[in-house]
């Protein structure tokens, strides 16, 4: 009898579409012995390899735990479908990337929750593992599911699936959690009591047991955890370095965590405050770290917004100064609407050349001031001249359409924004006396109202309309010089149904996964026919879900589940809204009260020049 | 200065890609610490050439690249700093100095030399197996279908075949293959083994296992390896 790790690397492997997405083994990669921990935790990123991967969380805690000499992390991705028809044929339950165990091994298996459409994968994963899918179904023996990562925000969709969501940061209570469940194990014995240990769990901050919520917990609030400090909290310095490309193949310095830019839609801004800064100093040894430990030649100055933070201008310098002989380049994902963004991107192409990306989100002012996007034309017409004046030739530009308050005259906006960028660029260029023609690319995704955002109550504008908003686009777009892209609006009323809706999703989920949906987000796999039949055959309207208004009043499916921002917070946000009125960086100027410093005992840290600011000073 | 290294693939880096392969051979010289030399240009890379490239699945225990340094360094030095940067898919085998590169290594080497492990079928009888073998070194041609980015094609590698022997060890075939490589033209033993057995009588279905033993540089009848010149 061969054993299955041989049939797997001997027939299996070879025979699917890039192998090393399941072998492990990279370098900087942890293979612990498992007789010599107490508990084995299995993290689960529930699409494919190349993505999970790029995931700074991930990094974070599988180095975390592994640094820990009594627990182990392993890590497990969604198969491709490939590699899941043969697992499937051949009856081999899916396998962890470092030891090749069963997922039934572990203790624990906690998966990361990046976006609604990922959900699916997360019930086919289970399966493939053979574990039952609804918590109801599982008994001590089998290992306990977690799940944490932004759409833990709204964690009901998921709520019969997962015994215990984590609320917050990750790595202020993944140990904490570790030890409460090792010291059950060593007092219950391995596999026992589990709804003790789900009681123990639960008294801990910032972890929800959704099985309790509607019977012993009903009035329990559960507040998210923050990492206060970031030059004390934990950052990977020795991370894996994959064989295979993945998405972000780069080092990722996190320059901070948190945004009080203040966009209503944006749910990353709420959930992340406040603004946290890593200092300039801990910032630099961790990059010369990081070089020596992965070898990559790429350094991403990672954040919500990086030419917000504080010392960019003498970090990018310091670290260019370093690095640029070693012909290791830095790239800026976040750029700000200003000019000073494109000297920090000039200054960037010292080493490398990079493309530039910019979001004004809305094609007038009036919209802008809606979402409080702080951008003017004046903004975008200045970063575009600057751009051509550098030499870029292609500036690429982000666009929402569906926003509340929005209407025909907005869309017809972001042409004619488009045009002026490009009509700018070919100016330039004229003046220059450069042949190239200037290239825009207008990329344009549909709102989703997102919960624990000012948006929270607002309805997605039906499909039809976003539909027809994106065809509108796409007549007014025809340029050549202009490429026009959007997303699939199937996918983002999707994506709304589950970023708003309760329990009931649950059934849903099993139908949709039962119908055979995987992969939603990717093109290939989106079958929008299949999810129709999985919410009549749950008796569920999903338009009453993505498209109806809500008031103050409205019970919200995730009102126990507190970010810090208050309610009160977010709807005078919706208020100011829809009367155009802007509202400023807590930063810079006031502080709004929106309640997370207040209430969470956390503060603005600020590390360069100006130094940390008391929140609640209204100064 | 350049130097060559000789590395081998091992069974835990044999699902890389040529791509793979070069990425991660970059991230290892720069953990090492490598006075790497750069091209010029918008996008920089190391200058570094590779002699062959292996299909993912096939492990090697002769593989070749060169890499220049912008800084003399010891050959001992660099082999120990090598040794510890490289994932355990790659193994370094042994680095010398090029003093003189009149050739690329692609140019230079025309030979790859296969161990080849296929599992046969169970009804099929010994001597079926050494006619095929004989069959093909018999043949004036062997047409084998290619594909490329213009659609399929025909091509004659029988002149690419320089040696081929075979023998029977628990239901497997084992083979010994020597088979062109180089910028003159390549042969997959991938395309041999089809070419052995075209009705699919012979062997299991099963994967071959196949392993590269060297690359090889054949002049006026005398064998080399690129370490020796």
């Amino acid at each position: 009898m061969e054993s299955i790790e041989h049939i797997l690397e001997n027939e299996i492997l070879p025979k699917v579409t890039k192998p090393l997405r399941y072998v492990g083994n990279e370098h900087n990669s942890i293979k612990k012995n498992w007789e010599e921990v107490k508990l084995r935790f299995l993290f689960a990123f529930p699409d494919l390899y190349e993505v999970g991967m790029s995931h700074l969380g991930l990094r974070i805690l599988y180095h975390l735990v592994n640094e820990k000499s009594e627990y182990l992390m392993e890590r497990v991705f969604a198969p491709w479908t490939d590699l899941e028809a043969i697992l499937r044929q051949e009856n081999i339950p899916l396998f962890s990337l470092e030891s090749w165990r069963p997922l039934t091994d572990f203790d624990c298996i906690g998966f990361t929750l990046q976006y609604e459409m990922s959900y699916t994968n997360i019930l086919n994963m289970l399966e493939l593992g053979k574990i039952p899918l609804k918590t109801g179904g599982r008994d001590e023996t089998y290992p306990l599911i977690i799940a944490g990562g932004p759409c833990a925000g709204n964690p009901e969709p998921l709520a019969e699936f997962i015994d215990v969501f984590v609320i917050g940061e990750g790595e202020e209570v993944i140990l904490e959690m570790l030890d409460v469940i090792a010291r059950h194990h060593e007092v219950f014995g391995k596999n026992r009591e589990k709804n003790k240990l789900l009681e123990t769990l639960a008294s801990l901050e910032g972890l929800y047991v959704p099985s309790f919520h509607q019977t012993t917990h009903k009035d329990k609030r559960i507040v998210k955890r923050v990492v206060k400090d970031l030059d004390e909290s934990y950052f990977p310095l020795k991370p894996i370095v994959p064989y295979m490309e993945i998405v972000h193949d780069r080092i990722m310095l996190e320059l901070f965590r948190g945004c009080t830019r203040g966009c209503r839609f944006c749910q990353a801004g709420m959930i992340y405050r406040p603004v946290r800064e890593r200092s300039g100093d801990v910032l630099r040894e961790q990059a010369r770290q990081l070089v020596k430990n992965t070898g990559y030649n790429e350094i991403s100055l990672t954040s919500l917004s990086t030419s917000d933070y504080s010392g960019i201008a003498e970090l990018t310098k310091s670290l260019l100064d370093v690095y640029e002989k070693q012909k290791i380049g830095l790239s800026l994902p976040s750029l700000r609407v200003d000019s000073f963004s494109v000297d920090l991107a000039q200054q960037v192409q010292r080493v490398r050349k990079t493309g530039l990306t910019f979001a004004p989100e809305a094609g007038t002012q009036r919209l802008r001031d809606v979402i409080n996007k702080n951008v003017t034309e004046e903004n975008l017409l200045e970063v575009a001249e600057a751009a051509f004046c550098a030499g870029w030739t292609h500036i690429k530009l982000y666009f929402m359409i569906g926003l509340p308050t929005e209407t025909m005259e907005d869309i017809e906006g972001i042409a004619e924004l488009a045009y002026k960028v490009l009509r700018r660029g070919i100016e330039i260029n004229r003046e220059k006396k450069r042949g190239k023609q200037p290239r825009i690319t207008v990329s344009v995704s549909s709102f989703v109202p997102k919960a624990h955002t000012p948006f929270q109550w607002e309805a997605q504008d039906p499909m039809e309309l976003l539909m027809e908003k994106q065809q509108y686009l796409k007549k007014r777009l025809k340029d050549k010089r202009i490429s026009y892209n959007y997303h699939e609006a199937k996918l983002s009323f999707l994506e709304a149904v589950f970023a708003r809706g309760g329990r009931e999703l649950s059934d849903v989920l099993l139908a949709a996964w039962k119908e055979g949906c995987e992969f939603d987000s990717w093109t290939e796999h989106f079958r929008f026919d299949k999810w129709l039949k999985a919410f009549a055959k749950a008796g569920v309207d999903p338009m009453k879900i993505a498209n109806k208004p809500g008031d103050i009043d409205t019970v919200l499916p995730w009102e126990h589940i507190d970010y810090g921002v208050s309610k009160r917070y977010l709807w005078e946000e919706r208020e100011k809204a829809y009367g155009m009125k802007t509202t400023s960086d807590c930063r810079y100027e006031k502080c709004w009260d929106c309640g997370v410093c207040s209430g969470l005992d956390v503060k603005l840290s600020i590390k360069n020049e100006k130094g940390g600011r008391e929140c609640g000073n209204q100064n | 200065m350049v130097i060559r290294i000789k590395y081998s693939k091992t069974e835990e880096g044999r699902f890389l890609s040529h791509l793979d392969l070069m990425r991660t051979m970059e991230r290892a010289f720069r953990r090492a610490g490598l006075p790497l030399a750069f091209s010029e240009g918008f996008n920089p890379h190391p200058k570094v050439s590779f002699a062959s490239a292996l299909a993912v699945g096939v492990t090697s225990e002769g593989e070749y690249l060169d890499v220049e340094l912008q800084e003399e360094i010891s050959i001992e030095e660099i082999k120990e700093r090598l040794g510890e940067a490289l994932p355990s898919g790659l193994v370094v085998l042994g680095i010398k100095e090029v003093r003189e590169r009149k050739k690329s290594l692609t140019a230079l080497i025309n030979i790859a030399r296969y161990n080849i492990r296929v599992p046969l079928e169970d009804s099929v009888k010994d001597e079926e197996i050494f006619e095929a073998i004989e069959q093909l070194r018999q043949a004036s041609e062997i047409y084998v279908t290619r594909s490329g980015k213009r659609g399929t094609r025909q091509v004659d590698i029988k002149q690419g075949i320089f040696r081929i022997e075979g023998k029977i060890a628990d239901s497997n075939l084992e083979l010994r293959a020597d088979l062109q490589t180089g910028s003159e033209g390549n042969v997959k033993p991938a395309e041999v083994l089809a070419a052995l057995d075209r009705q699919g009588r012979i062997f299991s279905g099963k994967q071959p296992r196949i392993h590269r033993v060297g690359l090889f540089i054949i002049e006026r009848g005398e064998v080399m390896t690129p370490m020796e010149c």
